[in-house]
């Protein structure tokens, strides 16, 4: 059978341009400084594909409406265990994580993408079948990572620029991510360890500091027709760094909060209003557009299990009460610990005659995004769990849920359903 | 095996991480799909901010760099990228805030109108600036010693 030859450009005549790599001329360029930033790459971005999986868990989106109606039938819909309550800080540091580490690896992500962009313009632009499928799966990686990263970073600052849904974006682009990741990391990790262990060697006082080419095939990023040394590798590195460490202190200080929530000065969860009410909230009472006479007098909570049973504010204040410091963590990165008064939800399910294992869908009286959410079986049963009616020894504001909200340690904050005005326990089989 | 390596130009190894990296992938689309707006619109948002960078954003960097950092002594010049990379990476990431793209949003969320982020962001620009001239000062003096 006789081989079949394509038409390959020359590849010794690249047309002028990008392609050529005397084209490229920045002396900073080279295989070890990619594989430097990759090194960093490594670690950081694992840790924030594998926080930003376990916030999905932590939403449940198996349960109820918690989806947003994402059809969790697909092949990438799993959760993998039901989200425990335990330590209550559990969400909080995940997310925490997931937003910091974010923050910081941005722009190292961005440092490594300049060092290999001479890559783009390879030429010949194919070499073989295997040369194709990998430049098509690097394609893969590069957009799913900025399209993370940029959404990402938007909708921490509250600017939905985006004509499509978050939630359900972030998570099919993040797996996208992952299988494109997955790829890359076996494929290009001999490189790279050859590239450290050459710069060791370098280092050493074993070679010029002139780099051969690591990759047979590939161009070295090197360039051969390198300008002035107007920056060293220090240099940018002192910059790449800095910009990560800023960014981390904001990450930071919007996490942990307390004293160093200034920290956050160019976050818009940099600061909190005054007095022993005034912590974060993730939506305000006027933001709701509800009137007033809503949570008034008139206002009831309805228990739905075996039967139902409906309390006025006065009838859930005489039921015994349980105070629990419990963080409110929000996906965005933030998150505020309060002291938290109410009747716990286990009561509550044994006066509507509800036993066994349960979830609980809570009903607000607030109907927009999250104005339901559904706990799961494991949140039901803590006894940290609460309806709860006063905040730190004082009523509920209004902007924190009066006449009552859910809070239950180590979930997202937007399952606290404020302003509730219906709980209804359903028995699930184990 | 011989004959895949030089059809295919690589090991069975290569071909069978990119398969399972493209299944994935394809699993993700399919998803996806189930809101087929949503994956028009995301399509759509990418290409658009591909052009936005492309053909706006890049000239307009690389225009900058040229007539003011490449200008300068060779000596110099890093002492003026590095606070400005800083500071440009500051802004690229927090331009929404900085800017205010997202106060309603923000305000009807937290119920704080916050001000003065772009005071704040020239401020820390003017200090990193700061810093690097001080380095730049005391540099011939550590290169003595």
């Amino acid at each position: 059978m006789p081989r079949i030859r394509l038409p390959l450009p020359d590849p010794e005549k690249p047309p002028p341009g990008p392609f050529r790599p005397e084209f490229w001329r920045s002396p900073l360029r080279s295989p070890q400084l990619t594989a430097m930033l990759g090194l960093v790459l490594l670690i950081g971005l694992p840790a924030v594909a594998l926080t930003g999986l376990l916030s999905n868990d932590a939403y449940q989106p198996g349960l109820g409406g918690n989806a947003l109606g994402r059809d969790v039938h697909g092949p990438l819909d799993f959760y993998l265990f039901g989200w425990p309550t335990g330590p209550s800080w559990l969400y909080a540091f995940t997310q925490g994580a997931h937003v910091i580490i974010g923050l910081a690896v941005f722009p190292v992500v961005l440092a490594k993408l300049w060092s290999v962009i001479p890559r783009l313009f390879e030429w010949p632009p194919v070499r073989s079948p295997a040369h194709a499928l990998e430049r098509l799966s690097l394609a893969l990686l590069v957009g799913s990572a900025l399209f993370e990263f940029v959404t990402g970073i938007l909708n921490i600052q509250y600017w939905y620029a985006f004509p499509f849904d978050f939630t359900q974006a972030h998570y099919y682009g993040a797996w996208v991510f992952i299988g494109a990741l997955l790829a890359h990391i076996p494929l290009k990790l001999p490189t790279m360890r050859r590239s450290l262990a050459l710069r060791k060697a370098v280092l050493d006082g074993a070679g010029p500091l002139a780099s051969p080419a690591v990759d047979a095939h590939a161009r070295p990023l090197t360039s051969p027709n390198p300008g002035p040394t107007t920056l060293t590798r220090r240099g940018l590195l002192t910059a790449v760094g800095g910009a990560s460490l800023i960014l981390v202190l904001q990450g930071v200080g919007q996490s942990v909060g307390g004293p160093l929530r200034s920290l956050a000065f160019l976050l818009p969860r940099g600061r909190t209003r005054p007095g022993p009410l005034g912590f974060p909230v993730n939506k305000t009472w006027i933001g709701t557009g509800l009137h007033r006479g809503a949570v008034g007098v008139k206002w009831r909570l309805t228990v739905r299990g075996q039967r139902t049973v409906v309390f006025t504010r006065e009838q859930l204040l005489a039921l015994p009460q349980h105070t629990y410091d419990l963080p409110i963590a929000c996906v965005e990165g933030w998150s505020t610990t309060q002291s938290w008064t109410g009747v716990r939800v286990q009561d509550l399910a044994a006066l509507a005659g509800a036993s066994g294992r349960m979830m609980l869908t809570t009903v607000s009286l607030e109907q927009g995004t999250y104005g339901s959410a559904t706990l799961g079986h494991e949140q039901v049963s803590d006894p940290e769990t609460l309806l709860a009616l006063r905040v730190n020894g004082l009523d509920l504001p209004l902007d924190h849920g009066y006449p009552a909200r859910i809070i239950s340690p180590a979930i997202p904050g937007v399952h606290c359903t404020k302003w509730v005005s219906e709980m209804q326990f359903q028995t699930v089989e184990a | 095996m011989s004959r895949l390596r030089a059809r295919y130009g690589a090991g069975p190894a290569h071909l069978l991480v990119l398969v399972a990296s493209f299944a994935i992938a394809g699993a993700a689309v399919v998803g996806w799909v189930q809101r087929p707006r949503d994956l028009e619109g995301v399509l759509i948002w990418f290409a658009a901010a591909v052009a936005l960078h492309d053909f706006v954003l890049l000239p307009l960097y690389s225009l900058l760099d040229r007539i003011t950092v490449a200008r300068l002594p060779v000596r110099s010049a890093a002492y003026v990228r590095v606070p400005a990379i800083i500071s440009g990476l500051l802004m690229l990431v927090l331009f929404p805030t900085i800017l205010g793209f997202g106060a309603h949003r923000e305000q009807a969320a937290s119920g704080i109108a916050e001000h003065g982020y772009l005071l704040r962001w020239l401020l820390l620009t003017a200090a990193l600036f700061l810093v690097s001239a001080f380095a730049y000062a005391l540099g011939p003096i550590r290169r003595r010693t």
